[in-house]
């Protein structure tokens, strides 16, 4: 019998450094990768950033996580050190988007990172954009979107119970990095639409609260799938602020169905726009036809709080959530197996394109 | 509580309230802004759900402590 050809180490040594890591509160919960100085050399190589350059300042926490940080942290989650160009462009992304620094991930909200990997860095680099896609199973997801949480726990010191004093937080904390599908998808990528297309990747990154399951299977009329979505993205404990938005990740199935019926992305869009209301009676039935002085949050029309509006008179009068379609953004991601989609909800951006990034390639 | 900070470093007396419920995130900003011990005043945890009348209960059994925190001497005496 032969010996396999596997590494010789002394496993003692190797659990003595990752506990050493989880003392030093250098982690996310999982164990992480031991990084030495040299092996920190090697994602930097890849990068001809400085390596001082501040991606994410938070002034407010005398915290700037620099492009170092980012790949220490990188490294600790487990990347490979060619990752770092896609994870760099996610904290861009992230700045670009404004709610981190902001300071979002104090709040008691509980957003996750959520970022998107466009163009043929997904696969070069390994990403999924199939089946599973929300995960487990895939290193490149897995690993970039972990290295995003761990930047934030140990580079700008957001640790739960802290600075991070999310209510609940939610699963994707631990890691929410996807790619577009662009192989089974019947149009241009995000990113392409934004101006970004191959030969060059892209990555988008804004919070999110929750990714919602749509199960619709039923339907092959793409006015029906449409009020699917509506309807989701309108639910009322969604409704923190006065408006709705948040990100398809429609399978590939929804979207030919779409495209078979002559519809574009925009007319998805469009479509989702237009049916997202509620009425003003179900929006009073949860006490959130009223928005708020100041924060301009939903409330009860009889809170001190509540800026004065008119009653109207037809209580099944429609109120518009959806706003804008810049509100309602479109990914393709996922297997073309069956009729399951997501919606992600985020907090905007309602009035702007998503903060989109080209990833800077050595 | 950052604000309460930097206010009263830039020599305009502050004081920062917040509630029970955030207690830890508030001594870890004052150290991480360099001034552990920072006084501050607490309220009863939670806010949002408590009708105006039981947040005005609220704030009159904090004056005291808000005054004194405020510093300048000033004192809190019920309005006849």
């Amino acid at each position: 019998m032969t010996t396999p050809d596997v590494p010789v180490v002394d496993g003692a040594d190797i659990r003595r450094v990752i506990e050493y890591y989880y003392e030093q509160g250098w982690t996310d919960g999982l164990p992480v990768m031991p990084v030495t100085e040299s092996y920190l050399d090697e994602f930097l190589a890849v990068t001809a950033r400085d390596p001082d350059e501040v991606l994410m300042p938070m002034p407010h926490l005398n915290k700037n996580l620099t492009v170092r940080i980012a790949a220490l942290n990188a490294a600790l989650a487990g990347c490979l050190p060619e990752y770092l160009p896609v994870v760099l462009a996610a904290w861009d992304a992230f700045r670009l988007d404004g709610m981190v620094s902001r300071a979002i991930w104090q709040s008691t909200t509980g957003t996750a990172p959520f970022s998107v990997l466009y163009g043929p860095l997904r696969t070069t680099l390994g990403f999924n954009a199939r089946g599973n896609v929300w995960g487990s199973g895939f290193r490149a997801n897995a690993t970039a979107g972990r290295a995003i949480r761990l930047g934030a726990i140990n580079g700008l010191g957001l640790k739960p119970h802290v600075f991070d004093q999310a209510t609940q937080g939610n699963p994707g904390k631990y890691s929410c990095f996807i790619a577009e599908n662009e192989e089974d998808s019947p149009w241009p990528s995000l990113a392409a639409d934004h101006g970004i297309a191959p030969p060059e990747s892209a990555v988008s990154s804004t919070v999110i609260r929750s990714v919602l399951h749509i199960e619709a299977r039923h339907t092959t009329a793409p006015e029906q799938l449409a009020r699917e979505f509506a309807d989701s993205f309108c639910r009322t404990g969604a409704l923190v602020r006065a408006n709705a938005s948040g990100f398809v990740v429609l399978n590939p199935e929804h979207a030919r169905l779409f495209d078979k019926h002559g519809w574009s992305k925009d007319d998805v869009r469009h479509a989702i726009t237009e049916a997202g209301w509620r009425r003003y009676r179900d929006l009073a039935a949860s006490g959130k036809e009223a928005v708020a002085h100041g924060t301009g949050w939903r409330l009860p029309a009889d809170h001190p709080d509540a800026v004065t509006q008119e009653v109207p008179d037809d209580p099944d009068t429609p109120v518009q959530l959806i706003k804008s379609v810049d509100a309602v953004q479109v990914v393709v991601a996922g297997a073309p197996n069956a009729g399951v989609s997501s919606i992600v909800e985020t907090f905007g951006p309602f009035d702007r394109p998503p903060a989109l990034v080209k990833v800077e390639e050595k | 509580m950052a604000d309460g900070i930097l206010l009263e470093r830039a020599g305009i007396p502050s004081v920062s309230v917040c509630t029970t419920a955030f207690k830890i995130t508030a001594d870890a900003m004052a150290r991480n802004l360099g001034f552990p011990g920072y006084q501050y005043v607490t309220l009863q945890h939670p806010i949002a759900s408590r009708t105006e009348k039981e947040i005005d209960e609220l704030v009159r059994d904090a004056l005291a402590d808000i005054l004194r925190v405020l510093g300048a001497g000033l004192t809190f005496r019920e309005a006849r």
